[in-house]
């Protein structure tokens, strides 16, 4: 029986891959819709898990979180120097750290902060921390090495701006990954920050003569990390810089709170008039709402599309079948029992449209998996792209359906009556 | 082997006033080999049809059908159990073969038994190789549909006879080949249904075949016109 099937796939090997196909192509749309919606979910998740409360200027929470989590540059009114230092001095506080930002260098954000993000975040796999202002810890997927130097670049990526050319950083670690758009950071002392742009707003009437210049990179190899530094920078990190209440503020802190139900007071307490105070959580629910239409959308037309799909290719089968009807008839004559012409029809159908969806499933990962690699790369967020139980679950529902389908040109074939099968 | 018994055949087709077919009686000892001759529309087919089980027996108003063949009446069989009839009884070789493409010449002897029974019966596949040798086929594993049309029919006859069947069935055995082909067949077809003493019914119009017979049974409009022994 299986021979027979075989021999029929085989004979017509240009349609049956056709069907294939095609019944592939429509599953792999609904797999990757929703594989892909979940990779994002999960991956942006992640990256916000890494932050537990995050406090700025009042304004809109959804660029705050964006800002500081996912690092997408944004002018943020800044908080006020004390309420750093207010932070650092609570008591349900393990760690409160600054997010300062502006710079960039060849794409890369150049973030302003402390040594708690670096502890608190992943620690430094290779090198050492920051401990002078002109020290910079790269993420783990900065095309940089250690001992690298550069001059920030003022300004957002692709705009006009300006080279800090008196600004000079040296790579000193490297921090481990950590699945987020910290990864491709490029972190600095905050008080580097503050200096940089303190002087910087001293120049800002003086003739931009650096403006559109490309930055410019010095790749001195080091052996070590000495001295030369130069200037304001050549200065110690101040562990206790972002504790005094004179700084000149940030655009956002982030705060890991030492336990849930601190988390929630100081949320809030930080919630009034001046400042704003999230779960990264929050605000990603509210986005995953908008993503989760976008997604229904997709699937609903996924879902049109396979349905589409099906219903001409069971058009074709049953014409196949009825072709068939001399041969099936002659099966019939020749001894084979009703029963083994509906089974040969159905498994043949189903061996072809069930191949067809598990060779989906296999697209839409592929198609996902490259897909998301090319946007973590962009963005920096880690998309786990996986398959889960309830996936499983589609794919017992898929074939069952395939199943059902199917036995419509197997009853086709099994009602035939052999005489007149073989009198036409 | 298997003896024949018809009684009070009657078949008629929706929307025609005369029956297609129109047998009161007829009788076949067991291992005679009747000719079935007449022209095109005759009733041949479907007097095979009935006698072969494909088709079911009607219900005649007047009398009681029956097609007796040995203890079996296939008027009170289900289509199920008639297929079941078949496949152990009837060996069938047919005008144009009815071979199965893309499977080798020893594969579609076997296809019938196998699809019967969902394993091949002991001795079977010896068979098959001993029955393809006896109808002159040597490249056992050669694709059917690369076969002449006289070795066509040459492996069709040979599936026909696997399982020992009572009763082999021929509808027009030569008529889509060659003469020489054709002889052949016929040759093979008598010799291998006498060899295993099958009940033979051949529909022709080939004289070659209908004049080696036993019986000639000529059909015109349903009705038995010439019920008479052949005088060969």
């Amino acid at each position: 029986m299986i021979r027979f099937i075989a021999a029929d796939l085989r004979r017509h090997w240009i349609g049956v891959l056709i069907v294939m196909l095609l019944i592939a192509l429509a599953t792999a749309l609904g797999v990757a819709v929703t594989l892909q919606e979940r990779a994002l979910r999960l991956g942006s998740a992640r990256a916000a898990s890494a932050f537990d409360l995050v406090i700025g200027a009042a304004g809109s929470e959804t660029q705050l979180i964006l800002s500081s989590v996912f690092l997408q540059p944004a002018p943020l009114p800044l908080v006020p120097g004390q309420v750093l230092a207010e932070l650092n001095a609570d008591p349900r506080v393990a760690w409160a750290a600054p997010v300062g930002f502006g710079d960039f260098v060849a794409g890369y954000p150049i973030i302003g902060t402390t040594q708690a993000v670096l502890d608190g975040l992943s620690g430094v796999a290779d090198g050492e921390s920051f401990s002078h202002l002109g020290d910079a810890v790269i993420g783990s997927s900065v095309r940089r090495k250690i001992g690298d130097r550069f001059h920030p670049f003022h300004g957002t990526v692709g705009e006009a701006g300006h080279v800090h050319d008196d600004v000079d950083y040296e790579v000193v670690g490297r921090m481990k990954p950590t699945g987020t758009p910290w990864d491709r950071a490029i972190l600095v002392p905050i008080e580097a920050v503050w200096a940089v742009h303190e002087h910087h707003d001293h120049e800002e009437t003086a003739p931009a003569a650096a403006a559109g210049e490309t930055p410019e990179e010095q790749h001195h190899n080091h052996a070590g990390h000495d001295h030369d530094h130069h200037g304001p920078f050549a200065a110690l990190v101040d562990r206790h810089a972002a504790s005094t209440s004179n700084n000149p503020g940030v655009p956002a802190i982030v705060v890991k709170p030492k336990s849930i139900a601190d988390a929630y007071n100081l949320r809030q307490q930080y919630r009034r008039e001046t400042t704003v105070a999230v779960f990264p959580g929050e605000v990603l629910t509210r986005l995953y709402g908008t993503l989760g239409d976008a997604r229904q959308i997709l699937s609903a037309v996924s879902l049109g599309a396979q349905a589409l799909v099906a219903a001409s290719i069971l058009l074709v089968i049953a014409v196949h079948v009825l072709q068939r009807r001399r041969q099936i008839g002659a099966l019939r004559a020749f001894g084979a029992p009703r029963g083994v012409v509906f089974t040969i029809v159905w498994l043949e159908a189903f061996a072809m449209l069930a191949a067809g969806v598990l060779a989906g499933f296999a697209i839409g990962y592929a198609a996902v998996r490259a897909l998301s690699a090319r946007l973590a790369e962009a963005s920096g967020v880690a998309m786990p792209v996986e398959f889960r139980s309830t996936d499983l679950g589609t794919l017992g529902l898929l074939f069952v359906a395939v199943a059902i389908v199917t036995l419509i040109p197997a009853l086709l074939a099994y009602r035939q009556s052999p005489a007149q099968a073989l009198r036409s | 082997m298997l003896p024949l018994v018809v009684e009070a055949l009657d078949v008629r087709f929706p929307g025609l006033a005369l029956p297609a077919l129109d047998i009161p009686t007829l009788q076949l000892k067991a291992g005679e080999r009747l000719a079935l001759t007449g022209p095109s529309g005759s009733g041949k087919t479907t007097l095979i049809n009935i006698l072969t089980g494909l088709e079911r027996v009607p219900h005649n108003r007047a009398a009681k059908s029956s097609v007796r063949w040995g203890d079996t009446d296939l008027a009170s069989l289900s289509e199920r159990r008639r297929d079941q009839w078949r496949a152990a009884n009837v060996g069938l070789v047919m005008q144009d073969f009815h071979l199965f493409p893309g499977l080798s010449a020893l594969e579609n002897v076997l296809l019938p038994q196998r699809l019967a029974h969902l394993r091949l019966p002991a001795g079977m596949y010896d068979d098959a190789l001993r029955l393809l040798s006896q109808v002159g086929i040597e490249r056992l594993d050669q694709a059917v549909e690369t076969l002449s049309r006289g070795q066509m029919q040459r492996v069709a006859v040979a599936r026909a006879l696997l399982g020992r069947p009572g009763l082999i069935v021929a509808d027009e055995p030569t008529a889509s080949l060659d003469a020489q082909s054709g002889a052949a067949v016929a040759e093979l077809l008598l010799d291998l249904a006498a060899e295993i003493g099958a009940t033979l019914i051949v529909a022709s119009h080939d004289h070659r075949l209908v004049d080696r017979l036993d019986r000639v049974l000529r059909l015109e409009g349903g009705r038995v016109v010439q019920p008479e022994l052949a005088a060969a």
